[in-house]
Parts: C-alpha cells; sequence; structure tokens
C-alpha cells in the first residue's frame, strides 16, 4: 500500500464520486461499491489536483501539503491507490 | 537511568498527525444497517 511514488501520475477513477463534506470528503466507487471517507480537506485539494497531468508532488504542492506532511499524505494517496478511488495513468493517456 | 528517560519526547502535534487521515467502508458490509 505504501509503494505509491511522489513521481507517479495519478488520476481519480472515472467511476469515483467525489462529495465534499464538513469534516473533508466521501468518495464512492460505483464499481467496487466502497466508501472512502477523507478526513481532511487538505486531502481533498489533493485529490482533486491529481488529474493526470501533475506528479503526486506537484499535486500535494498544489493542495499546499507542508514538506513535514508529504509523507503522511503520500500514505493516505496510497491507500486510495491501493483501493482503487485514484489510479495511476500516464498524463499522455488522459490527454489523449 | 531507564530506557525512558533517553527517549526524545514528541510533540503533541506529532503525536495526532498520525491519525489515519482515510478510512474506508464497504457498502456490502452496511447491508441491515438503518
Amino acid at each position: 500500500m505504501d509503494s505509491i511514488r511522489l513521481d507517479a501520475t495519478l488520476t481519480v477513477h472515472p467511476r469515483v464520486s467525489i462529495r465534499p463534506e464538513p469534516f473533508g470528503a466521501l468518495l464512492y466507487h460505483f464499481g467496487t461499491r466502497q466508501l472512502s471517507f477523507l478526513k481532511d480537506r487538505v486531502l481533498l485539494d489533493a485529490v482533486r489536483a491529481c488529474d493526470g497531468t501533475r506528479t503526486l508532488a506537484q499535486a500535494l504542492a498544489e493542495a499546499a501539503v507542508p514538506d513535514a506532511q508529504v509523507e503522511r499524505y503520500r500514505r493516505a494517496v496510497a491507500t486510495l491507490v491501493h483501493s482503487t478511488m485514484l489510479e495511476s495513468r500516464p498524463a499522455n493517456e488522459v490527454a489523449a | 537511568m531507564s530506557h525512558a528517560d533517553n527517549r526524545p519526547e514528541a510533540p503533541i502535534d506529532e503525536l495526532v498527525d498520525e491519525e489515519s487521515l482515510v478510512e474506508e467502508v464497504s457498502i456490502d458490509g452496511m447491508c441491515g444497517v438503518y
């Protein structure tokens, strides 16, 4: 689960719906029937920044994740990749 | 002197930060919960 690298390019799975909530956000995957609770708005911003054009490091920077917290957020993103809420995808696949 | 005396103290903020940012639930596992 911890294998996702900061230079990975990620995108939200097309069958995932994101609903912002006061506590952070709720993600629902229509394919796996899984719910993920994001307990932080910064993580929501980071997930939204994963649009297939940025590396994970760039997405975390876009969400203003402090340097000292990058590893913590990388692990959170790795959890979302493991549950296929996010998927690794080369940017050129998204642009095509 | 015990080992505990040599342990660096972790700031409270760091301990709180270790709380998970993501929790996952399966809808299938919620059947029968109303």
